[in-house]
């Protein structure tokens, strides 16, 4: 599983898309935490109405995570697991270990490459800031996991890469929309979005926010599950 | 000792049954051969043992292990895949690395030039695997196969589709396996290489396993009959031979005339003396009659 892993993580540095990713995130990281070491008022200003300092400095990594996540995401991993099935590279995966194996192993390979990522990020803010901002990036990594196992979910159930580059487009607009729709409205259809969604659970306790774990642990038993059950 | 060993195999793609209760064992340190048409189900029979698809009936234990635990009996098995599943992008040094990691391979870099040398690969290493030709393609799967040290060796058509001089040393290589010890199970569609190199012969034909034996078994099980190439001048064609047979009250076949022989079938060996005596006694004169050694290609044809 670990050269499956690392060989996951190592590729995803190699295409154009992570690495203008990569450079976009940094990027405003860096921007809006000089913006902010630039206007200290606007922290106390915010910490007076009631907001953290690290907030302040994280907003727009946050931002760009809650928001973009899963259109960044499905950007360079919607045919995570699907492509190796369209081009039958995984029929030589599968002869030298588990299907199980596989799955685990490109899922954590992806996902350590976006933690790499905002990993990035947080330091810039670091070295701006001088403080590592913890609560923030846990938060970062939680709603990451969610969508990379979400990732692995679709690239699975659907076998046409292409589809779920069309997917992708698709979920990565319309469900932050319905998530952050979902964590202040009540209505009855946007209900099963904000608890299947990880938005609701990030304002909560320390706990809560281990539920979108949990759903993501579960998206990614449903994956293994259905690649059991696959002919190759 | 059985180091495959199949019962009632089973393999369905909606309603149609590719593999039809398969029972095969095959032992260990011997080559077994596996010939078949196309779409005789030799491809789904490898991919089923090696847990690329599943199974719809019947069970397998490979080295004693069950197919519900074939995970763990993965890295003492070499399988050479089609040459389309290859990750065209890597070079071939990078992915042999990759697949002996995998295959818990712990041979280094100039371990595996070697490797690829003995393949017949040695200035393709650091040349990407898409800019490879069919044959250099047929011989990194076949390298790949052979990653981990592993105790079977499965090979799916190593020789098609690549030069003479790769297909002996591709023939050589089986046989030093053999001598290693390893088991290989091969398929071919190349009769002759299958009966020079296996052990056994197993016949698949619509997803059942028709024949099964060691190459001289099957030979010796067709049909009776002896096969005769006659040269003659002016050769013999179907009508002469008829007129034979008549004459001779024994059922003769034309099989077919050649530039210069005619091939034929007789009943028994018991025959030939008649036979040649009738053709000596002919207009036609006679310079050499042979019996012909029988072929897999007949037991295949008969199948």
């Amino acid at each position: 599983m670990i050269h499956i892993l690392s060989r996951e993580f190592l590729d995803s540095f190699k295409s154009v898309r992570s690495i203008l990713i990569i450079l976009f995130i940094t990027f405003v990281s860096y921007q809006s935490a000089t913006f902010i070491d630039s206007n200290p008022g606007l922290i106390q200003e915010i910490v007076k109405i009631g907001g953290e300092e690290g907030t302040v400095y994280t907003a727009a990594i946050a931002l760009i995570v809650l928001i973009l996540g899963f259109l960044f995401v499905f950007a360079t991993s919607h045919d995570l697991i699907n492509k190796e099935i369209e081009l039958k590279t995984i029929r030589l995966l599968v002869t030298k270990t588990s299907r199980m194996q596989i799955m685990v192993g490109k899922f954590l390979g992806t996902l350590l490459f976006w933690v790499a990522t905002i990993t990035i990020s947080f330091a810039v803010i670091f070295i701006i800031s001088g403080s590592w901002f913890l609560k923030d990036y846990f938060h970062s990594f939680v709603f990451l996991f969610y969508i990379v196992s979400f990732v692995v979910l679709v690239s699975t159930v659907f076998t046409k890469s292409k589809l779920t580059m069309f997917l992708g487009i698709l979920f990565g607009i319309a469900l932050p929309i319905l998530g952050l729709a979902s964590a202040v409205s009540s209505k009855w259809y946007l209900v099963p979005f904000k608890y299947l969604l990880p938005y609701r659970y990030l304002e909560g306790s320390i706990g809560l926010m281990f539920v979108p774990i949990i759903i993501g642990v579960i998206y990614l038993l449903i994956s293994v599950f259905i690649m059991q059950r696959k002919d190759l | 000792m059985s180091i495959v060993e199949v019962n009632h195999l089973t393999k369905k793609y909606g309603t149609t049954e590719v593999l039809k209760d398969i029972n095969l064992e095959i032992y260990q340190g011997e080559v077994f051969g596996f010939v078949g048409h196309n779409g005789a189900g030799k491809s789904t029979f490898i991919h089923t043992i090696t847990g690329i698809t599943n199974k719809s009936a019947g069970s397998f234990k490979i080295m004693g292990i069950s197919d519900s635990q074939l995970n763990h009996a993965k890295k003492r098995i070499g399988v050479m895949p089609d040459v389309s599943n290859l990750y065209e992008n890597m070079k071939g040094l990078n992915f042999l690395r990759y697949m002996g990691k995998l295959a818990g391979d712990k041979r280094s870099k100039p371990e595996l030039k070697t490797l690829m040398k003995e393949v017949g690969l040695e200035d393709a290493a650091q040349k990407k695997i898409k800019s490879y030709s069919f044959g250099m393609k047929k011989k990194i799967c076949i390298a790949q196969a052979l990653l981990g040290n592993p105790d079977l060796i499965i090979l799916d058509e190593p020789t098609s589709g690549i030069d003479p001089e790769s297909t002996i040393n591709i023939r050589d290589l089986v046989i030093k396996l053999k001598e290693e010890g390893k088991t290989v199970f091969l398929t071919s569609h190349n009769l002759d290489e299958i009966d020079k190199v296996s052990d056994r012969v197993g016949i698949l034909s619509d997803g059942e396993i028709k024949k099964l034996g060691t190459p001289r078994q099957l030979k010796e099980g067709i049909a009776a009959g002896v096969t005769i190439s006659v040269r003659t001048k002016p050769i013999l064609q179907k009508n002469d031979i008829q007129k034979l047979s008549e004459k001779m009250n024994t059922d003769i076949i034309f099989m077919e005339a050649k530039k210069d022989y005619t091939l034929l079938q007789v009943p028994s060996e018991e025959d030939l003396p008649e036979v040649s005596k009738e053709i000596i006694q002919s207009d036609v004169h006679l310079y050499e009659m042979k019996v012909e050694e029988r072929s897999l290609e007949d037991v295949f044809m008969n199948a």
